[in-house]
């Protein structure tokens, strides 16, 4: 007869998570030399950069230099999304462990963990000395990553579906790759292809990031202007990325939320 | 005979989505202009990543970054901490299911999406702006990113949490806040306890890039050697940073598995 694990006691747990989170902090803090009141400080001197930014500047020869500048960002965070969704889906069913070889799987997994684990910006900047200063670097590190992440989450809802239909080809006499075109492959799609437009959502900010190290982007545009002290300016950057991303992301949750639940056939 | 029901017309998404799928997937990339002739040229370049990445220089590394590295590991501890536990009141005013007052739920939702509209290192830059360098404008940073995305995932959980034992603690007399507190958030403090071991993994590979722009950690010396193209200084640090971040998920993972 098997015992069952005696289950840890709550209470106890409890007690530890919360021990565990007030010594974490306090160690945190006192070697980040951080105290209470330099949070109680920070409040006044944010609002302070907030004040200095407006009024924004407005003028036609910063909104000529930004808006561009913002238009790459898109662009580098919708390419790399391409990238990252054509390489990651054909890696994805290698590495499901319920469509590919047990071996195979395990093997596809490890390497997708090792690309996730390097940050977009560690990658570009590796990247930069190859491809150059511009979007093309920063595309490219996106890419690279989202392979990574899209490769792990379609993996996972590959090993999720249903296996009657399956079945039920194999035994109409279906092949392997009838199975995979007609049973797996329409049981995937909605819920991996909102996967994509939720990593473009991710992507945007992640290349708007990327132009700190110079893999173009709006990132530069904000690191220079606020290294020059040109508040207002800097404030038009933010105001302006903030609104293209307001902007995808209401698109893009609309679009996947329309992909999962499906067109309403009247019959 | 078997009457086959007739194919739906495709729908105004696909018509209208594919297309412009792809006509933006090629604007894009003539955007951001792939271009052969510079990428054979550049292509020498590479000499100077490969021949130092894979060289590493370990002890330098050890010497020079642990400290750093212990940092940055202090900074994603003390952010995933103060962001997830601002953010778990807030969700409750952004939530349709605890908050019944509509301007005081618009206010707190928008709120909630505007800061996460935000990237983490854009944060980090006007951070240091305003507080100065150091990694207190990385902790700051990091506890709005952390806060906006518990804030998202915990208001749309807490949406969806069973209303019964709500109106059973209001109907034998209980405050809203009482109601709130005694039925509300027994329902969500599993999922509150899973987000933040997620977000937690989040801030430490967020913390790792903070440095490049002054807001502390190992990105900092990252840097540093980054302009001097030392690659086989960071190459160790890289491999430091992905032991790091591979043992914490490991050990949320089996965390998780505990709680839950």
């Amino acid at each position: 007869m098997k015992i069952p694990k005696q289950p840890v006691n709550q209470r106890v747990l409890k007690y530890l998570i919360t021990v565990l989170i007030v010594a974490g902090s306090i160690w945190s803090a006192s070697g980040l030399e951080i105290t209470p009141e330099r949070f109680l400080s920070a409040p006044s001197k944010v609002w302070i950069l907030v004040t200095a930014m407006f009024p924004l500047d407005l003028s036609q020869e910063a909104i000529d230099r930004i808006v561009p500048k913002v238009g790459e960002s898109l662009f580098i965070a919708w390419a790399g999304t391409v990238i990252g969704a054509i390489f990651s889906f054909p890696i994805s069913f290698l590495a499901a462990n319920n469509v590919s070889l047990n071996s195979f799987s395990r093997a596809t997994k490890q390497v997708l963990n090792v690309i996730r684990a390097f940050p977009e910006l560690i990658l570009a900047f590796v990247l930069l000395p190859i491809t150059g200063l511009g979007p093309l670097t920063g595309t490219l590190a996106v890419g690279i990553h989202s392979i990574g992440t899209l490769g792990k989450l379609s993996s996972e809802v590959i090993e999720g579906i249903d296996e009657g239909p399956l079945e039920s080809i194999k035994s109409s006499g279906g092949s392997k790759l009838n199975e995979l075109f007609f049973g797996v492959i329409p049981q995937v799609m909605p819920t991996i292809t909102s996967y994509w437009l939720y990593r473009f959502e991710i992507n945007l900010r992640a290349s708007a990031v990327l132009g700190v190290v110079g893999a173009g982007g709006v990132g530069a545009e904000l690191i220079n202007q606020l290294r020059f002290r040109d508040f207002p300016r800097a404030g038009t950057v933010l105001v302006v990325t903030i609104l293209m991303v307001l902007i995808v992301d209401t698109i893009s949750a609309a679009i996947r939320k329309r992909i999962i639940k499906g067109r309403e056939i009247k019959v | 005979m078997i009457k086959v029901p007739k194919k739906p017309l495709p729908s105004l998404l696909t018509v209208i989505g594919y297309p412009f799928a792809i006509a933006l997937t090629i604007f894009s990339f003539f955007q951001v202009g792939f271009n052969i002739e510079d990428f054979k040229r550049n292509w020498e370049n590479r000499k100077l990543v490969t021949d130092t990445l894979f060289d590493p220089k370990w002890e330098w590394a050890i010497e020079n970054a642990s400290q750093a590295l212990l940092e940055t590991i202090q900074i994603a501890i003390l952010a995933s901490i103060l962001g997830c536990f601002i953010a778990l009141p807030l969700s409750f005013y952004a939530s349709r299911a605890t908050n019944q007052t509509t301007v005081t739920y618009l206010i707190y939702k928008s709120f909630l999406n505007f800061i996460r509209t935000i990237p983490d290192l854009f944060w980090a830059m006007l951070f240091t702006v305003a507080v100065g360098l150091g990694p207190f404008a990385g902790v700051l940073a990091l506890v709005m990113f952390s806060m906006a995305i518990m804030g998202k995932l915990l208001s749309e959980t807490i949406d969806s949490i069973d209303l019964g034992p709500l109106e059973a603690a209001k109907a034998s007399g209980a405050k809203h806040n009482q109601a709130v507190f005694t039925s509300a958030l027994p329902q969500i403090l599993p999922n509150f306890t899973a987000y933040f071991l997620y977000i937690f993994e989040l801030c430490i590979r967020a913390s790792v890039i903070l440095g490049l722009v002054g807001a502390g950690g190992v990105g900092r010396i990252i840097e540093t050697q980054r302009i001097f193209l030392r690659f086989d200084r960071i190459s160790p640090i890289i491999v430091l940073i992905l032991v790091a971040v591979i043992a914490i998920e490991q050990f949320s993972v089996w965390l998780r598995r505990k709680i839950l």
